[in-house]
């Protein structure tokens, strides 16, 4: 394991005396690694910034990635349905929640240099692997399928047909691979994924009461009924920011970058500054679609709808970036999502999974990766299918699916024999167990939602 | 220059990647397993407890969806 893992020394994997075999994916590593070891040595701000640009990646991509198609339109239509008030800060509390979870897949990856599916298959064996395994690859698969709704209801708003709109977002996800290395595709994708701040003009365009932004983020109020469409909110916006992709997806990026345990105070900066740029666009969204509040339904509205209600509010141009926010979320949701199931799949098959892998040795991580998305892809074309129940559901079922993988992230990075002495402290512990406790508490308060309806307008609610 | 390695990487990557990368890193040391884990009696009534309520909690959004279907 890594140099943190000091008690951890009896599972180190390659002893001195063994046979060194080196691959193209150990030497692409290694040069990225090389120029980290190099910009150590600098000095100053600027030597910082530098080293910090190195390692920055993972974090900014998994919180960026996990706006996604969903995700925006979840907080749309949060600014729709409840205007200014309690979830502006319930958002970001959600985003403090995904950096304390996050905060672990770095540890866990620096430290042993292992993913997440590998970790769980190796340390819990593939009984309860595959449980994650299905869990995982469903999850995605559905999550996949609402990016490409989200791309095609965006650029559907500027007369782009369905079947144009996505063949647009499989050529960009298959450009982003073309350099078989990782360190251009994160770059690549960083790129894109800053295209998602896009919401924050958007949100300044529909002239906030600034007043009432501020009361709402330091009263919480006003406070939503106690309803069945707010706990649907409810878990929509907290499924909106912590997901099971993104405990799997961080870990093996992490690793695929090559970070150490000397990275880990880089890799939370990472992580705090992702997760600090996904809050403003989430609040963004909101705040732009705030003016809404009171004018129309925004029952199952999809993200064209959205636009168009936007545009005597903030204008045609106006309307146009949101359009194409909707679109940068889902493209570079399905990049990183897609690149999860790979990493995933690679992983408990023991089949090679790098971004660095040269296509004639990564066949089938390349396979997986584009599979999946050409799959998601193909269903979203098909004229007449109930694509809304997905959009409907997929956050829904990704917060019931995060307390078991919540646990599992638990077990392992507190697992001393692996971490060694970089196992969570009391405080983390204490908050990670607090965050499967409040998923499933909201898990359950949606199903006696759905079942009892009845108990919910005893209490006052509808 | 090139070396007696079986992916045909040079001597001076060789070099880089020996100088850059922790042993564990590189990907012929993932090859090795690591050692399974024995779960207590808790942990498994912990993890058991939240398959199952996973798997209700998937039929009541499979009854959601049906009802908002008809």
């Amino acid at each position: 394991m890594g140099a943190g893992a000091q008690s951890g020394r009896q599972l180190r994997v390659l002893a001195a005396e063994d046979e060194v075999v080196v691959t193209h994916e150990d030497v692409d590593r290694a040069h990225d690694r090389a120029r980290v070891t190099a910009a150590r040595g600098g000095r100053g701000l600027r030597g910082r910034a530098w080293l910090l640009w190195l390692l920055i990646g993972p974090g900014i991509l998994v919180m960026l990635g996990e706006n996604d198609g969903p995700s925006m339109l979840s907080y749309a239509a949060t600014g729709a349905k409840f205007g200014i008030g309690f979830f502006l800060p319930f958002v970001v509390l959600t985003f403090g929640m995904a950096l304390v979870v996050q905060e672990m897949t770095v540890r866990l990856g620096a430290a042993t240099h292992r993913g997440h599916a590998e970790l769980i298959f190796e340390r819990f064996g593939p009984f309860w692997g595959w449980f994650s395994m299905i869990d995982l690859g469903i999850g995605n698969f559905l999550t996949l399928i609402t990016e490409f709704i989200a791309i095609r209801a965006g650029l559907g708003f500027f007369g782009v047909p369905p079947w144009a709109a996505v063949l647009v977002a499989l050529a960009v996800l298959f450009s982003a691979l073309l350099s078989h290395r990782y360190w251009t595709w994160e770059r690549a994708v960083l790129a894109a994924a800053a295209f998602n701040l896009i919401f924050v003009p958007v949100a300044l365009m529909a002239h906030p009461h600034w007043g009432a932004v501020g009361h709402a983020f330091i009263t919480w109020k006003p406070l939503p009924g106690f309803n069945r469409d707010t706990v649907l909110i409810v878990l929509s916006d907290i499924g909106a920011t912590v997901t099971p992709w993104m405990l799997f997806f961080q870990q093996s990026a992490t690793v695929d970058k090559g970070l150490t345990t000397k990275d880990i105070r880089f890799g939370r900066i990472d992580t705090v500054l992702g997760a600090g740029l996904a809050a403003a666009a989430a609040v963004g969204a909101i705040l732009a679609t705030a003016p809404l509040f009171g004018r129309i339904s925004a029952e199952n509205f999809e993200a064209a709808q959205f636009a168009q209600a936007l545009v005597p509010l903030i204008g045609r141009f106006g309307a146009s970036l949101f359009a194409l926010g909707m679109v940068e979320a889902g493209i570079v949701a399905a990049i990183t999502i897609s690149t999860s199931s790979a990493y995933a799949f690679g992983e408990v098959t023991q089949r090679p999974h790098s971004l660095n892998l040269p296509m004639t040795e990564g066949k089938s991580f390349y396979a997986v990766l584009g599979l999946c998305a050409v799959a998601a892809a193909g269903i979203v074309v098909i004229p007449g299918l109930p694509l809304v129940f997905v959009v409907l559901v997929v956050n829904v079922v990704a917060v019931l699916a995060m307390p078991p993988a919540l646990v599992f992230l638990y077990m392992l990075v507190n697992d001393r024999e692996i971490m060694g002495d970089l196992v969570s402290p009391l405080w983390a512990s204490i908050l990670s167990k607090g965050i499967v406790i409040v998923l499933t508490a909201t898990g359950v308060l949606y199903g006696v939602s759905i079942i009892a309806p009845n108990i919910f307008a005893a209490l006052g609610g509808k | 220059m090139e070396s007696g390695n079986p992916h045909g990487v040079s001597r001076d990557d060789q070099n880089v990647v020996l100088s850059s990368l922790e042993p564990d890193q590189l990907v012929e040391a993932k090859k090795r397993h690591i050692p399974r884990r024995r779960f207590k009696d808790s942990e498994l009534v912990l993890l058991w407890g939240l398959r199952v309520y996973l798997l209700f909690m998937l039929a009541v959004v499979a009854y959601q969806v049906w009802t908002a279907a008809r």
